[in-house]
């Protein structure tokens, strides 16, 4: 069953070349921002949204999909890399790009790191462990002045750069500028990933996973190739965590919180850990989830307690209901053979 | 000054061995670290928060809130962990899809929870005096309540200890959860023992959210620290040993609170983070965990 999953997906990209497969995705994203000229201001932030949820899903998939660890704390290497950028940017003046770059660079280091003290961990050991990261983590903000505390340190790039503005026309608002940003660097992302999984790293990540001891005489250094997942999920995560911060136009220790790693794991499930393909449609459905639970709360009154509670109650039902009837992800087709299955 | 922090230390620390008991005791069941635990300790708290608002009255709303504790998990475990059991057997996520229901069954009763009782904090008080004990003029941090927790964690402790090793139930739980086969072949139902046990860590778990919340407030979220401290807990006793989660527990609050005392507030939970990475790479089998459970 794992082998079929991993290789009808190696089968169904394996196809293209790496060549082909960047024009395809180019021509995709170009398709993409043609289209924000027609739509408004929300579904430009909206759009911003699922670019920055697919890079932070693809980091729980190529960690878990492909590498077989869980992390219940990628939210917290996702504010190592916001918080980066942010010290970068403002505090020792770099121009934005390179903040980013820095805060990606800080992140992957610090993936190494955790990465080589977690190799040994396993299933809910791991778990545990990031968990306690993610909860231990944003206090941080408050022990160093640097930081921030509460309020945290801004972190606002500006406007578009002129000759966007220029190339592009129209006019050119805050959020459509951040989704001219974010879906480029999803989609070099999305191409780098898939080229990564298929090249020999992939394969040996995905041996490591299925059986240790076979890859191990293979001659697979198994807890090397975990520590290297560990890694490249870590530099995904925090890039994110930058493009993030550039959002929302700071950092503070309320952006992480614990639920965002949750939801980074409700993605990656409704993508099917297995499954690049999934995560435009997870990264689709995290950021439909208020939508949605906005419009059913109208429905049933609108009260606080019901618009604060709606979203999470959604997101937790569903990632319940796709582990137990779809542990594949949320895939129509597969959904529904589980649900006849069920009730044969 | 070191008497008072240790007696801050051993009152958390009987909260954090709680919990860390109610982790080992599922563990042990069903190979499951149930992160859905903070959430079923705090609706049971709030069951007993309800209880209280309507009789005034806190020790009739213990009992009802500890049997609702247990009632939940025996639900949880049949309605959620038998399902999982015998569906997502493979796939690419078999070995993470319990600990992702019960991540997912934690957000789903924070979520009740606010939309019932709603997100702002309440209080749910006891007749007990949150202020320290009095000696002359001098004032200990150890109040009657406090006492209470220590107590009731030592009665708890007790009671587990009597059934593990006196009745025939404590000898199928153990059967059970070593060689569940070889247990279903003598005859024991290892299903329905695996409820039970996840009903004694559900009243075990509303039994540390009942004593501690008095000492603060009552919200969706109160308890979830306590699950991470108690995992920490429970590792560093192995996670398979019921001795040792108590000792992980109060360790871990006297270490707690002389991180407080002497280095500050905010690096409490780092200091947890280190502590766990410390202990699993020096001893992944805890101080009290045999060498071959690991692997199950």
């Amino acid at each position: 069953m794992v082998f079929s999953v991993t290789k009808r997906v190696a089968m169904h990209s394996a196809r293209l070349t790496p060549l082909k497969r960047a024009l395809l995705l180019a021509v995709f994203g170009l398709l993409l921002l043609l289209l924000s000229n027609q739509v408004d201001e929300l579904r430009s932030y909206q759009g911003a949204q699922v670019a920055i949820y697919a890079i932070a899903i693809s980091s729980i998939i190529v960690l878990t999909g492909f590498s077989g660890q869980i992390s219940l704390g990628h939210g917290a290497v996702m504010a190592i890399g916001g918080y980066a950028s942010a010290l970068a940017f403002t505090l020792w003046n770099f121009p934005w790009e390179f903040a980013l770059m820095f805060g990606t660079i800080v992140g992957t280091i610090f993936g190494c790191a955790l990465g080589i003290a977690s190799a040994r961990l396993q299933g809910p050991y791991l778990a545990g462990t990031t968990l306690a990261l993610a909860v231990g983590l944003p206090s941080l903000a408050n022990q160093f002045k640097v930081l921030g505390g509460e309020q945290g340190i801004s972190f606002d790039i500006g406007d578009a750069p002129a000759w966007l503005r220029q190339m592009v026309g129209g006019e050119f608002t805050q959020y459509k500028w951040f989704f001219w940003l974010a879906t480029p660097v999803a989609i070099v992302t999305f191409w780098f990933i898939t080229n990564l999984l298929q090249s020999n790293v992939g394969r040996s990540w995905r041996a490591a996973r299925n059986h240790p001891v076979a890859a191990g005489l293979a001659g697979i250094n198994v807890a090397r190739a975990k520590i290297l997942a560990f890694t490249v999920s870590s530099s995904l995560a925090s890039l994110a965590g930058g493009l993030f911060a550039v959002m929302l136009g700071l950092v503070t220790p309320m952006a992480f919180p614990l639920s965002l790693s949750f939801l980074l794991v409700t993605g990656a499930v409704i993508a099917g850990v297995g499954n690049l393909a999934g995560i435009i449609l997870g990264a689709l459905v995290l950021v439909s989830i208020p939508e949605l639970s906005g419009t059913l709360a109208t429905y049933l009154g609108n009260s606080q307690k019901v618009t604060a509670n709606l979203p999470g109650l959604v997101a937790s039902l569903l990632l319940i209901v796709v582990v137990i009837f779809a542990p594949n992800g949320l895939r129509p087709t597969a959904l529904w053979k589980a649900f006849r299955q069920f009730y044969k | 000054m070191i008497i008072n922090t240790l007696l801050i230390g051993v009152s958390s620390g009987a909260i954090y061995a709680l919990m860390a008991l109610a982790l080992v005791l599922v563990w042990r069941s069903t190979r499951v670290v149930n992160f859905a635990q903070a959430g079923q300790a705090v609706l049971s708290t709030y069951i007993g928060y309800e209880t209280m608002a309507r009789t005034h009255n806190y020790w009739l709303s213990v009992p009802i809130a500890i049997f609702f504790g247990a009632l939940l998990a025996a639900i949880v475990d049949v309605l959620f962990m038998r399902v999982l059991a015998r569906r997502a057997q493979q796939g690419p996520i078999a070995e993470i899809a319990p600990v992702i229901t019960t991540l997912g069954l934690l957000g789903l009763i924070h979520s009740l929870i606010g939309l019932i009782w709603g997100n702002t904090f309440v209080q749910y008080t006891s007749p007990l005096s949150g202020k320290g004990f009095t000696f002359g003029t001098h004032v200990i941090p150890f109040s009657p309540q406090n006492l209470l927790i220590v107590l009731t964690a030592t009665g708890v402790m007790a009671i587990f200890a009597a059934i593990f090793t006196f009745t025939d139930l404590g000898l199928s739980l153990r059967a059970a959860s070593f060689q569940p086969e070889i247990a279903r072949l003598a005859g024991i139902k290892v299903d329905r023992v695996r409820t039970v046990g996840w009903a004694f860590a559900g009243a075990t778990g509303a039994v540390a959210g009942v004593v501690i919340t008095p000492t603060s407030y009552l919200s969706p979220n109160s308890l979830d620290l306590l699950l991470v401290t108690g995992f920490v807990a429970a590792v560093i006793g192995g996670l398979e040993s019921l001795i040792g989660a108590v000792v992980g527990g109060v360790v871990l609050g006297i270490g707690f609170a002389f991180i407080l005392q002497y280095i500050g507030p905010s690096v409490t939970f780092l200091a947890g983070f280190i502590i766990l990475m410390v202990v699993q790479l020096v001893k992944p089998h805890g101080f009290f965990g045999h060498k071959t459970s690991r692997h199950a």
